[in-house]
């Protein structure tokens, strides 16, 4: 490998295009795979989430050009198996349209065949080429996917971890548009149309801030090129997006209990942070979450678990796009009470600088360890430099090491001190 | 040490079979952070009657020891394995299935040390009466968990439907009421059987050096004495217990499961054929084909869709899974165009099109640390080479996939498995 390829291996490149349009590359050698993948970012609202959250799926249907959904599935099993997604993301209170596309690198091609540039035009024709004749995506298409998607929505409810986590979430956040759930609202799916899914459409391109990313061991020039040339297209005003922003807790803690038939409850505890005013602050805030919660070796598990089994897991969870650290916990009905009292004590234990050396520097590992392994897969790059741009920053994984090399038990304490419970949700088994 | 290579991906790894009598397989990834190490033994939930020679009769220990010895082996005398891996920053985690129990690390830094804590978890068994009622204790609330959730159960649920006498039928961590007869001497029974390093396997790919390992095996590692395991057989027929299952839990759209039961086979055997049934599959209802179009179009299959095959020892399931506001419908259809597809043929065409399909996924098998570790394990508890299954993808044919469609494709020794709302 000559040194200029050396230097660049496992480097971020960005360009930045007009009108609110990114370009990222980030070139491995060691992968088999590329991805590319289109992120449309805006903002979260109440009155666009759900009509903007069905696009990916009623885009992944076709294209003019290619507006039959089994056709466009045959020509990815001609690309090797490409797998073609499109999903609804967030990030705070940010709405993201995910469009994404990944095959095999060329080397592994049969006869050397060129894939990358088929693999970007097929992914600018899903983006920019929707199927929408006189101002309407096909009625068919919308209607299943409209039904889909209430599905999806309501099928929050299957996995009741998740479901007990994110309700707790909603709880915390009524005011704030970061509580607003991706896919939106079943109320208003059921309003979507043929046509206000086409307004949706033209509405989200042009108001978007669009990320592109091409992350593999392929040539990304070419995808580029492509890509350039398609997106210089368009009429765009991109809006602005909602920022990163705290709330404060409330004075008095709340508590809500959701009852439903389960064998086992779920406790999940809302706190609330402050904003991190230097990167060392958030540093810390992440370390303490990890020394709290985040490992096997934490203070919940080794005590909450292992020591007084009343739960099967107990985790906490730092989310630093909104402030928000939750405790969460699947407890037997008759240890609710004592699980809550031993996370709280937990917490203080944190606060009083009852912190040994060794669960701070197994903290530290552990954020190290997880920070190193981030170049290892493509999904793990993307969802690393997406956040990066969200914070308008560019750091490698590597380089938070210095800020973590200078955490202290004193300085985790003090940031435990600041962390205030705002929520505590229970989802319980009803009694006959 | 054995070198094999794989000249379609250009790559290789490491067998050896140490003095202790362990096989451990080694693929140097150096362009990756992390070193994931595997280290596995031939013992899952399946394994409920055995015997060792000379023993004539066979013990059968109580449903869930597999799954209870995983937890266990965490625990000895000084405390606790993850608190030896918070010092070395590795990730550290252990999984019971079917037919085998698998504890694992990965790690970007201290992998020596990581390695040393890994050796010495698994091969010094520590339990006490205190220590199984605690463990319990907390199984008996990971049972309770699973009890709530509508994947494992409409999952668990397919398999008692499918399976008369098979232990498969049987959930992998046991009952309450079966892990509540486990003690510290059924413990140690299975363990001195089971973890005969003769029955077992280290895999590790990633970054790390070879030698760091070769040292840690001889610091850890005593030799073990040949065994000989044998494992009741057991005498399921070929016909389903129930063709239709239904739990009511609370989902929003029904989940289902159809599985079909194929004929019993050997490891070896039934991974082969792994292979061809997931060529079979995406030749019948894979995205591009006219059955899944049909599914997708009358609202009974989304997203959620998906095949998987469950291939071992004995016992091997195609199943499709996912969500439908019609269950029943779906079955329906499937079989429809499945019994379709056994009167008429896949054409070579059709074939070919799969087959490219799936090319891009076998690739990416070898793609990642974890994947690389985990298929250099399974395949040799099979008894075959990491790279024979990317081998025998690559040169499947279309009278191979048709054979196959007869023989464990068949609908009448299909059920299906639901879990829907009141």
């Amino acid at each position: 490998m000559d040194t200029i390829t050396q230097k660049t291996q496992g480097v971020l490149s960005k360009q930045a295009l007009e009108q609110g349009i990114e370009l990222y590359n980030l070139k491995d050698s060691k992968f088999k795979h590329n991805r590319i993948s289109v992120h449309m970012v805006l903002p979260l609202d109440q009155a666009t989430v759900t009509e903007y959250a069905i696009l990916p799926f009623v885009m992944r249907k076709g294209y003019k050009g290619c507006e039959d959904f089994s056709k466009l599935n045959e020509m990815l099993d001609h690309l090797y198996g490409a797998s073609l997604i499109t999903e609804v993301g967030k990030f705070g209170a940010n709405q993201v349209l995910i469009y994404s596309i990944q095959a095999i690198d060329e080397r592994f091609t049969l006869d050397n065949e060129r894939i990358i540039r088929r693999c970007t035009e097929l992914l600018c024709d899903v983006v920019l080429n929707p199927d929408i004749t006189d101002g309407a995506f096909p009625e068919q298409d919308v209607a299943l996917e409209k039904q889909f998607l209430i599905d999806t929505i309501t099928a929050e409810i299957n996995d009741k971890r998740s479901y007990a986590i994110n309700r707790c979430k909603l709880l915390m956040g009524e005011h704030n548009p970061a509580a607003i759930r991706k896919y939106g609202y079943v109320e208003s799916a059921q309003k979507i149309t043929p046509t206000s899914a086409a307004a949706a459409y033209a509405d989200a391109i042009r108001k978007a801030h669009i990320k592109v990313l091409f992350i593999g061991s392929g040539d990304s020039s070419i995808a580029f090129e492509v890509i350039k040339e398609r997106f210089a297209k368009l009429e765009r005003q991109p809006v602005a997006l909602n920022p990163i922003r705290y709330f404060a807790p409330p004075s008095t803690p709340q508590s809500f209990t959701d009852l439903m038939e389960v064998s086992q409850a779920k406790l999940v505890m809302g706190f609330r942070m402050p904003e991190a005013s230097t990167p060392l602050e958030l540093t810390v805030n992440k370390l303490m979450v990890v020394l709290y919660g985040g490992t096997p070796a934490s203070k919940l598990f080794m005590n909450v678990r292992e020591k007084l089994s009343l739960c099967y897991y107990c985790a906490a969870r730092f989310d630093r796009l909104t402030g928000i650290l939750l405790v969460d916990s699947g407890v037997e009905l008759a240890n609710i009470e004592l699980a809550k009292e031993e996370i709280l004590r937990q917490l203080e234990e944190i606060r009083q600088g009852i912190i040994s050396e060794e669960e701070l520097n197994s903290a530290k590992l552990m954020v190290k360890n997880s920070l190193r392994a981030v170049g290892d897969s493509l999904g793990s790059i993307e969802e690393w430099y997406l956040l990066q741009s969200f914070l308008g920053t560019a750091n490698s994984p590597t380089q938070e090491f210095t800020l973590i090399d200078q955490v202290t038990a004193e300085m985790i304490a003090k940031a435990a001190q600041k962390v205030a419970l705002d929520t505590v949700y229970l989802l319980s088994a009803k009694q006959d | 040490m054995e070198n094999i290579t794989s000249h379609k991906l250009g790559e290789q790894y490491y067998r050896l079979v140490h003095s202790s009598g362990l096989t451990v397989l080694l693929c140097p990834m150096p362009a990756y952070s992390t070193a994931y190490a595997l280290f596995g033994t031939r013992y899952g939930s399946i394994d409920e009657s055995f015997r060792t020679s000379p023993e004539e009769e066979y013990t059968t220990v109580p449903a869930g020891i597999a799954h209870f010895l995983e937890h266990k082996l965490f625990e000895n005398e000084e405390g606790d394995a993850f608190s030896e891996y918070s010092k070395t920053g590795a990730s550290a985690n252990a999984y019971t299935s079917f037919d085998r129990t698998a504890y694992l690390f990965g790690c970007t830094d201290n992998f020596r040390q990581s390695l040393d804590i890994l050796l010495h978890l698994v091969v010094n068994p520590y339990f006490t009466p205190a220590s199984v009622e605690k463990e319990q204790g907390i199984i008996g609330q990971e049972i309770t968990m699973y009890d709530d959730n509508p994947e494992w159960r409409v999952y668990f649920n397919l398999l008692s439907a499918l399976y008369q006498n098979h232990p498969i039928r049987v959930d992998i961590a046991g009952t309450i009421d079966s892990i509540s007869k486990i003690d510290a001497d059924i413990l140690y029974k299975c363990y001195y059987t089971f973890y005969n390093l003769r029955n077992m396997v280290l895999s590790i790919a990633g970054n790390f050096e070879i030698d760091q390992v070769l040292e840690a095996l001889d610091q850890h590692l005593k030799p073990s004495e040949p065994v000989v395991i044998d494992r009741k057989p057991v005498d399921e027929p070929r016909e389903v217990k129930v063709p239709r299952v239904e739990q009511n839990l609370q989902v929003a759209v029904p989940l289902f499961q159809v599985g079909f039961k194929g004929p019993a086979g050997s490891l070896q055997e039934n991974m082969i054929n792994q292979t061809i049934m997931e060529v079979l599959v995406e030749a019948i209802v894979g995205e591009a084909t006219p059955l899944y179009r049909k599914l997708y179009d009358l609202g009974l299959i989304n997203a959620t869709f998906g095949d998987e095959v469950l291939a071992g020892d004995s016992y091997f399931t195609a199943i499709f899974a996912g969500e439908s506001k019609d269950p029943d419908q779906l079955y329906k259809i499937l079989l429809e165009g499945i019994e379709e597809f056994r009167q008429k043929g896949i054409s070579e065409e059709n074939f070919e099109r799969a087959k490219r399909a799936c090319y891009g996924r076998y690739i990416g098998m070898y793609g990642n640390v974890e994947s690389v570790a985990s298929i250099m394990m399974m395949s040799e508890f099979a008894g075959m080479g990491a790279y024979t299954i990317l081998d025998v993808f690559l040169n499947i044919s279309c009278q191979q996939v048709n054979a196959l469609l007869q023989t464990h494709l068949d609908p009448k020794y299909s059920a299906l498995s639901v879990v829907s709302a009141k």
